[in-house]
Parts: structure tokens; C-alpha cells; sequence
């Protein structure tokens, strides 16, 4: 949306050369470079003038790419000049009023930050509404535990608050159900992970729906999904409930929506005959040390870089991180196999890594390719670990690691 | 105490032969593990996929015949609800059929009995009480208490089910069970199906109706946009940022005051 618009018109004015004396009646534009002014001709000792290929080029390279771009018409030139009119106009807001339906898009969002998958269920959700303020269009309604930042980029035309979603489920798909059933929902959609499938199943349960689970493909008016032990597809007009796979739909792009808040309160019906079964529900647990490394959060690895694997599992556990090592470091015996990061080893689904010590071979930042924030200590400032790395320390892996632990261990 | 696994007629992903569902046959392992008497309960056409399950520990099957493609929500409530056990196992998804994972939920919110899904781990903490370990995203574990009757689905970080004997396997017995005539099913409509071709996952961060251009920045682009790079620090002043940053990001928890 920021890209440049280009008036051809005025450029075109901008090239015309003025008209010398009268028998001038043919319209003249200077085409091509601009002569380099006369000031800047060098003269050379004989007197010729001297041209500086140099410059020539410098002069033609259009500014602002990576690589060399030598523009011969002028005319990139003239786009920053005298023809530029200013970046695209402000975005519009979609305001859906009254929509012919409602599609409600469950959202997890923990700590109210939209996970990819979150984003790909609002994408799913906005390609079963349509585009929105058009005739036979629907609108979006996002629901979540927790407020939602940026939803409205997201493509939701309204945000309903349910903070009982975040706590018993039973509880919580009675709420849903009530919500759909307020809106008389078209359609309700979740994403495919263990809380929100488990929310969306038992909400289809009450609804006495069917669940087109795991959606890999989302369109106004086709879905089809896996089946059958995984060898057939199943397609279908969209269903009224249906979970989507994660990474199947593209997040919703463009539009700008309204997120309107709406208040719902739902009451709290608990006329089921489960509720008050549920006795108590535990605190998560997560025991870094034995979570397998395709289902880590936050893994903290070792490379070559590494010489005391003692105090590296300790700095590991200290930081509640899965241990993971690179490859040479697992070809050593100085790390389990299975915990090896990389092309043959695993692929990360981490939101974080801190590399110590490791280069980052190629099929070793394949293994990483997914994760957002890396954190990398290496010796070497030209390691393209350090290159990949949001936050990059150049120095010697073996002292930061005690400095770590007796920062952590001092309680800070 | 008794309990029911729920049996479901498989077939195996690559040859499509009936097979038995392994995170069933996990199940079976699960209740025995609380030394309860597991019989398993089949509403369908049957097969030897469904008769294998008794060589991995099961010493009964119950089977409510009924037509391929029939509904078996309604003869499984009113053979459950005319015999009640005190626990109901399922694999957390079939496999071979509509494969969703929805069957346990619509049966315990028509017996009206509680539902925890995704068991690793089940223990009796007194007569009718269960405390279910809980697998979640990520490795992460809870442990959720809930009161007897209910209906528990097994996830396959359990506990591996026992290996296939051939004896045990012999000396079960598959019981045909009578299925009322009002209780055999609707017939599921027909879905129109085709085989399954995998299709690629799609690119993350690249929004819908973007360039190719903004796939590729998607696909190429690291995060780290806005790195920072810290050049021959002391190791205090490093352990200091590094784990500044970490906290920011909310990989490390907070400092504890002590
Ligand atoms: C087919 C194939 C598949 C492969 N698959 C994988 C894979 O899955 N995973 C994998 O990891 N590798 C894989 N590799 C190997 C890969 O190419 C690299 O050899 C390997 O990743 C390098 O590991 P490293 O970075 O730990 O070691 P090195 O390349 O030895 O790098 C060590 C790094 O540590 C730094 N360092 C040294 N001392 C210190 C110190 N005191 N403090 C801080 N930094 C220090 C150095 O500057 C250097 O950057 C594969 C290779 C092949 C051919």
C-alpha cells in the first residue's frame, strides 16, 4: 500500500523541453539522462572535456534496491521528482452494518497476541463472509478469552470478550453455543489445537452438529478435509461448524475492518447435567527436560562453540529451555540424537532459540527456518548465526554461559 | 470398577486393510492400568480390525452390528445408558472412517456425563474420583479431577498399548450384542469423496491476495528485522541483555524476588 503511484501525465510535462523562438511548433521532450551539467565536466589538459564513466553510472542507479539497477530512460528519477504525488490514500474502513449472516471465528490468542494460526482462522472466517459491506455478504465476529490487538487488521467486523471461555470448558462451549445461537451463527470456526478443537467439539456436541475437522482447504462454497485414515479428501458445501488445520488458510490481507466490541454477557446457564463433575482442573506443567524437541517453546542449543555440556544443560534448565545441540555436536556424543536441530535432525516449531556457539550451516538454520526470535552467541561476527539472530553477541559462549546461571541463580 | 473402550472399525493408512486404531488399543493399556475390568464395545460392521483388539488385553467385545455408514451414536447411548460403566475410553480420533473426533463429545453430552480429552495418564484417587493427566500444546501436562461416571479420550503420548497376542487374542470372546430396531442409525448421507493428494502447506505470514513478491519476502525474511548486534561485550553485560530479551519476549518467566 505504500508504493509510489506514477502520474505518467506530468512526467511527461516535466520533460518537455520550452519551445526556442517561433518556427518551434512540434512539442519537444528531452528523452533519456539529463546531460551531466556542464559545471561538473571536467576539462582535461588539452582542453577536451573529460567524461568520468563513474559517475555516469552513479548517476543512473536507481536508489533504494539491494542490487545495481541502472535505469537509462530517467524516468525512476522522475517519480521522486516533479511527478510524484503522494503514497496511495488512506486505507478504507470496512463497516458491515447489518449482514445478511455471522460468522463467529474462535481465536486463542493467548496474552491477547493473535497466534499464525489464530490469523489463518480470521482469514478462513473472512473468505466464508466475504469481502464484507456488499449485498448477500456476511460479517466476521471474533471471540476470544481476552481483548485482541490489531483484530480489525485481522478482518473482524466485531469483537466479542468472553473470559469464560478461558476457564472450565464445559462452561466455556456452553457460552459459545449460547453466542452462536444469539447470532444464529452461519457458521463457527476454530482453530485445530488441543484446547480450541476440544472447545469447538464440545460446542458441536451441544449445538448437535456435525464438525468438518481439520479443514484444509476453505472457500465461500467448498471445504474439503482429510479422512478415511488419510487416503481421501471430503468435500463439501461449508458446514455450520468446522476446525482448520494449521498453515491450510492464508491470513486475511488487505481490508481494514471495524472490530466493533460488542458486550455479551452470557449467562451462565450451567444446566447441563455434567457441570460440577469436573472436580478440579491442575496448573500446566511443562517439564523442559523431557518435551520432545518438535513440540518445544523455547529451546536452547549448543554447537561446536560449546565445550562444557555440564553447565550447558544446567544454563538450559535453568532457563526452563529444551536442550537441543546442533549436529556435529550429536555426531561427538556430547548430545542424545534426538536432540538435533536441523535438516536431519528436527525441525523447530519453537517460538524461540539461543544458539551458543553454533556456525549455522545451512541445514541447520532449516531446522530453525520457522522460529521468530533467535538469540545467538558465537565468536565469530561473520557466522551466519549472527546474521539470522534478532539479538547477536559476539562473544566467547563459555564465559556468557556461568555469567547466565549466576545471573538466574541470583535471582534476577 | 468397570470399564468400556470404545472400538472403532479401522483401517490401516498405507495398505487400507482393517487394522485395529493404535491410540485405541492405548486405551486398553490406559485401563488396564487401573486394574479395571475393560471390556471393549464396537457399534458397526465389525471385522477383524475390531476382533484384533482383544489380543491387546481385552478379554470381551461387545458388538452392536450395524449397516457400513450407519450413524452409531444412538445404539451406542441406549446400550450405555441401559448398562452404565463407570469410565468410557476413546481414541482421541479414528482412523479410517469420518476420522473428526467428534463421537466421544456427542455421546457424553447425550449421556450427560463429563468429557476430558487428551488423557496420557489415568489414576483413581478415591471410590468414583479420577484424576486424568492431560496432554496439551507444546508438552505441556495438567492434571484434571474429575468425578465418575465419565468419558475419557486417550491421546498417543500415551503410554504404548500392549503387543498383539496371538492366545489372548484366541481366547476373547466377541459377543454380539442386540441392537433395538429404532436404535440402528440414520444412514450418513454420502459425502462426495476422492482420494487425498497432500497439498503444500501454505507459507506463513503471507497474507491472502499478496504479490509473489510478498510470498517470497515471507518465505525469506527473517523476524529479526530489527537486530541488534553486540560486538566483544563482558560476559555480565551480555548475560544481562541476553537475558533482558528473553524476558521481553516471554521465553524465560519473570524474575522471582527473594
Ligand atoms: C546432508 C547433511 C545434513 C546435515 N544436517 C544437519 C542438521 O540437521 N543439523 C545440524 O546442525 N547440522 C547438520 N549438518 C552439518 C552442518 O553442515 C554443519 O556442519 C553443522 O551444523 C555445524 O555445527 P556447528 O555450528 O555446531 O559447528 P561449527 O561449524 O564448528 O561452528 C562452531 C561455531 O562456534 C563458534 N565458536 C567457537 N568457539 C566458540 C566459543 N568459545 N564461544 C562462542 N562461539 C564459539 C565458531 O565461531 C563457529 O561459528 C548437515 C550436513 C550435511 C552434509
Amino acid at each position: 500500500m505504500s508504493r509510489l503511484r506514477r502520474d505518467p501525465r506530468s512526467e511527461w510535462q516535466a520533460r518537455r523541453v520550452p519551445a526556442a523562438g517561433s518556427s518551434a511548433t512540434r512539442l519537444r521532450y528531452a528523452l533519456g539522462v539529463e546531460a551531466i551539467p556542464a559545471t561538473e565536466v571536467a576539462v582535461g589538459p588539452t582542453g577536451r572535456p573529460r567524461r568520468d564513466p563513474r559517475t555516469a553510472v552513479a548517476r543512473l542507479a536507481v536508489p533504494g534496491t539491494a542490487r545495481l539497477r541502472l535505469d537509462r530512460s530517467g524516468l525512476s528519477r522522475s517519480v521522486t521528482g516533479a511527478g510524484a504525488v503522494s503514497a496511495a490514500p488512506q486505507e478504507k474502513l470496512v463497516i458491515v452494518e447489518a449482514p445478511d449472516f455471522w460468522v463467529l471465528a474462535l481465536v486463542e490468542a493467548p496474552g491477547g497476541q493473535p497466534t499464525p494460526h489464530d490469523r489463518q482462522v480470521l482469514g478462513a472466517a473472512r473468505l466464508l463472509a466475504g469481502p464484507g459491506a456488499r449485498e448477500g455478504g456476511g460479517g466476521v465476529i471474533l471471540v476470544s478469552a481476552e481483548p485482541v490487538t490489531g483484530a480489525g487488521r485481522l478482518g473482524a467486523d466485531r469483537v466479542v470478550t468472553l473470559p469464560v471461555l478461558a476457564g472450565d470448558p464445559v462452561a466455556a462451549a456452553e457460552a459459545l453455543a449460547v453466542l452462536a445461537g444469539h447470532f444464529s451463527a452461519r457458521h463457527l470456526l476454530a482453530p485445530e489445537s488441543p484446547l480450541a478443537g476440544d472447545l469447538a467439539r464440545r460446542t458441536a456436541a451441544l449445538l448437535e452438529e456435525s464438525l468438518f475437522a481439520e479443514a484444509e482447504l476453505v472457500s465461500a462454497d467448498q471445504v474439503a478435509r482429510r479422512r478415511g485414515a488419510g487416503r481421501l479428501e471430503e468435500r463439501r458445501r461449508p458446514p455450520r461448524c468446522l476446525t482448520i488445520g494449521l498453515d491450510r488458510v492464508a491470513m486475511h490481507g488487505g481490508s481494514l475492518h471495524e472490530a466493533r466490541e460488542l458486550a455479551f454477557s452470557a449467562s451462565a446457564s450451567t444446566a447441563s447435567a455434567s457441570a460440577g463433575s469436573i472436580l478440579s482442573i491442575g496448573p500446566v506443567e511443562r517439564d523442559a527436560a523431557t518435551v520432545p524437541l518438535a513440540e518445544a517453546e523455547f529451546v536452547v542449543s549448543a554447537g561446536n562453540g560449546v565445550t562444557d555440556f555440564d553447565l550447558f544443560r544446567q544454563l538450559a534448565s535453568a532457563l526452563g529451555g529444551v536442550p537441543g545441540a546442533s549436529r556435529v555436536v550429536c555426531d561427538a556424543g556430547l548430545m542424545p540424537r534426538d536432540r538435533q536441530v536441523g535438516a536431519s535432525g528436527t525441525v523447530l516449531t519453537a517460538a524461540g532459540y539461543f544458539a551458543l556457539g553454533i556456525a549455522g550451516a545451512p541445514q541447520h538454520l532449516q531446522g530453525i527456518a520457522g522460529v521468530e526470535h533467535v538469540v545467538a552467541v558465537n565468536t565469530d561476527l561473520h557466522a551466519k548465526m549472527i546474521e539470522r539472530a534478532s539479538l547477536a553477541v559476539v562473544a566467547d559462549a563459555q564465559a556468557v554461559m556461568p555469567a547466565l546461571l549466576a545471573l538466574l541463580e541470583a535471582g534476577e | 470398577m468397570k470399564a468400556v473402550v470404545l472400538l472403532s472399525a479401522g483401517l490401516h493408512p498405507v495398505s487400507a486393510r482393517p487394522a485395529p486404531v493404535p491410540v485405541e488399543m492405548q486405551a486398553i493399556a490406559l485401563a488396564r492400568t487401573l486394574g479395571a475390568a475393560a471390556a471393549g464395545l464396537h457399534a458397526g460392521p465389525g471385522g477383524p480390525g475390531v476382533a484384533d483388539a482383544l489380543g491387546h488385553g481385552l478379554a470381551r467385545i461387545g458388538h452392536l452390528p450395524l449397516a457400513r455408514g450407519a450413524d452409531p451414536l444412538e445404539a451406542l447411548v441406549n446400550h450405555l445408558a441401559a448398562h452404565p460403566p463407570e469410565l468410557v475410553l476413546a481414541g482421541r480420533c479414528g482412523q479410517g472412517g469420518e476420522d473428526s473426533g467428534l463421537l466421544p463429545y456427542a455421546l457424553a453430552a447425550r449421556l450427560g456425563w463429563p468429557l476430558i480429552a487428551d488423557a496420557v495418564a489415568l489414576e483413581m484417587q478415591g471410590p468414583g474420583v479420577l484424576a486424568v493427566r492431560q496432554a496439551l500444546e507444546r508438552g505441556g501436562r495438567r492434571t484434571i479431577t474429575v468425578r465418575l461416571p465419565a468419558v475419557v479420550t486417550v491421546h498417543p503420548a500415551a503410554p504404548a498399548a500392549a503387543a498383539f497376542a496371538w492366545g489372548q487374542a484366541r481366547r476373547g470372546v466377541l459377543e454380539v450384542l442386540p441392537v433395538p430396531s429404532g436404535f440402528a442409525g440414520d444412514a450418513v448421507p454420502a459425502p462426495e469423496l476422492r482420494p487425498y493428494r497432500p497439498r503444500p502447506r501454505l507459507i506463513r505470514g503471507a497474507a491472502s491476495g499478496g504479490s509473489a513478491a510478498d510470498r517470497l519476502k515471507a518465505a525469506t525474511e527473517s523476524a529479526a528485522a530489527d537486530g541488534k548486534l553486540m560486538v566483544g561485550p563482558s560476559p555480565e553485560e551480555a548475560a544481562r541483555e541476553i537475558l533482558a530479551h528473553l524476558r521481553k519476549l516471554g521465553l524465560v518467566p519473570p524474575r522471582q524476588p527473594r
